[in-house]
């Protein structure tokens, strides 16, 4: 009987830890998570001024192109929030996207070397910025599932836990590149 | 959905890997000690102490340097960060879309299309492509196979994957080694034992020649379920099943299926690396039109 009690008592204590600690470790990948889109943005980043450097050398009168990257590049630097990071960082993949459409009519800028592998790194990067993007959505897919369904929930409520917002695909991504010539 | 049997299966791999360790390596030192007994009876104790010595010796070494050894073996080197950019980028994005560490990428010389993902668990891992994957596989497919090889990663099948590459090793070396010495062991002290003798050394004659079939069928069975499971995670790391099934329809009909490859390895593989007409038994992977039809459906 006191045997009985006890297994009982050890058992929901058991049930407890496993959902607190399920709880923090999957708000913690979360946080993760959004550290991995942050290295790939400031990557990014950084590599934007040298990228203008290569292309004013070829395509000086483009003034309105340059000038869009230029001016996503400074926003991207002044962003704070990761809201405001996502935001300025659509405005650059978009402005980015513009200046590789660019290059297609200047063949001597396609074939400049320095240009190729910005160009294969700025890739790469937009591909693991996607990436990282897809593991922050799933984590909090997953996180949100286990805050808001029995009995995840009642242990969320009670560490003050609600569901993370899930990173949008803003519209301008979803629109073609206009290029005007 | 998705992701508990993902955490399900990390699970049943890690047990199955130590049940698998601990039964084998049980079965190898129970064959070791009856036959030590009835061979030499006065040394069996100190032949079953070496066996066990060795098969501890031999677990921990593949499980600490599996990963170098089968990358040796085909001569895998170092994806290079230039020209090889494409696939470091690849591998380093997918490692990022599966939550892990990036696996190191490697690349070997071969005119089979194939790759493979090996070590032990997603901190110590590879990814090894070969020379004619590279040249052939367009972006989106190139990615369905790091995908594919990724969530092999992931999921601990390469911890697994490694083990049973060395027990099948393994069983095919004792059973070599005990059939071998009956061409020194000559008649000479039949006079003890008599019928039981006899009959316990026929059994382990039997025994020797079919642990390495079982551990082959073993083998072949347990990869092919993982390779169809690797396959639908893969995709879902991509989020583009059919990147993968063009990259296994292509493989389908370029690649001959006569890589010289050890045996006690082909189920690591993207692609089984042999074919042969045994392979409704023995194939470590389910025909390439299944795995394609199973990704369309998606």
């Amino acid at each position: 009987m006191i045997w009985g009690i006890v297994g009982i008592i050890v058992l929901i204590a058991l049930i407890c830890v496993y959902y607190i600690n399920r709880i923090i470790v999957l708000g913690n990948r979360i946080r993760n998570a959004w550290a991995q889109i942050d290295v790939q943005l400031k990557k990014r980043t950084d590599l934007v001024p040298n990228l203008v450097e290569t292309v004013k050398g070829y395509a000086k009168h483009e003034k309105e192109i340059m000038g869009d990257v230029t001016k996503a590049h400074a926003a991207m630097m002044k962003a704070e929030t990761p809201a405001q990071k996502i935001r300025a960082a659509t405005g650059l993949t978009a402005a980015l996207k513009s200046i590789f459409a660019l290059a297609e009519n200047y063949p001597n800028l396609k074939a400049n070397e320095n240009f190729r592998l910005l160009q294969e790194q700025l890739e790469g990067i937009e591909n693991k910025i996607a990436y990282s993007r897809q593991f922050y959505n799933d984590s909090v897919l997953e996180y949100n599932n286990l805050v808001t369904t029995i009995p995840g929930a009642w242990f969320a409520g009670s560490m003050h836990r609600t569901t993370m917002e899930f990173l949008e695909i803003q519209a301008a991504e979803r629109k073609p590149v206009k290029v005007k010539f | 959905m998705a992701h508990v049997s993902f955490y399900d299966q990390i699970a049943r791999n890690k047990r199955n890997s130590v049940l698998l360790a601990v039964l084998f390596g049980a079965a190898v030192l129970a064959f070791v000690a009856a036959i030590g007994w009835l061979m030499v009876p006065e040394f069996a104790v100190l032949i079953v102490l070496l066996a066990g010595v060795l098969v501890t010796l031999d677990a921990w070494w593949s499980y600490k340097f599996g990963d170098r050894v089968v990358l040796a073996t085909v001569g895998a080197k170092p994806a290079d960060p230039i020209k090889h950019r494409f696939l470091i980028d690849s591998v380093e994005g997918l490692a990022i879309a599966a939550g892990i560490p990036a696996p190191k990428a490697y690349v070997y010389e071969s005119g089979e299309m194939n790759a493979f993902a090996c070590g032990r668990d997603p901190a110590n891992a590879s990814i090894a492509v070969s020379t004619a994957l590279l040249a052939s596989l367009k972006r989106d497919e190139l990615e369905g196979v790091i995908g594919h090889e990724m969530s092999h990663i992931a999921n601990y099948d390469i911890r697994f994957a490694t083990l049973i590459a060395v027990l099948v090793g393994l069983a095919a070396i004792v059973s070599y080694m005990f059939l071998r010495s009956f061409r020194f062991h000559d008649s000479g002290d039949s006079g003890k034992g008599g019928g039981v003798y006899i009959a316990i050394l026929i059994a382990a004659v039997i025994f020797a020649i079919l642990a390495p079939i079982a551990t082959r069928l073993v083998q072949s069975a347990v990869s092919r379920k993982r390779e169809l499971l690797a396959d639908a995670s893969g995709a879902a790391l991509t989020r583009y099943p059919e990147g993968l099934a063009s990259a296994l329809e292509k493989i389908g009909a370029t690649n001959k299926g006569k890589e010289k490859v050890s045996e006690a390895v082909s189920h690591i593989f993207f692609v089984d690396p042999n074919r042969s007409p045994l392979d409704e038994l023995f194939a470590t992977h389910p025909p390439l039109k299944v795995r394609v039809a199973a990704l369309r459906a998606m």
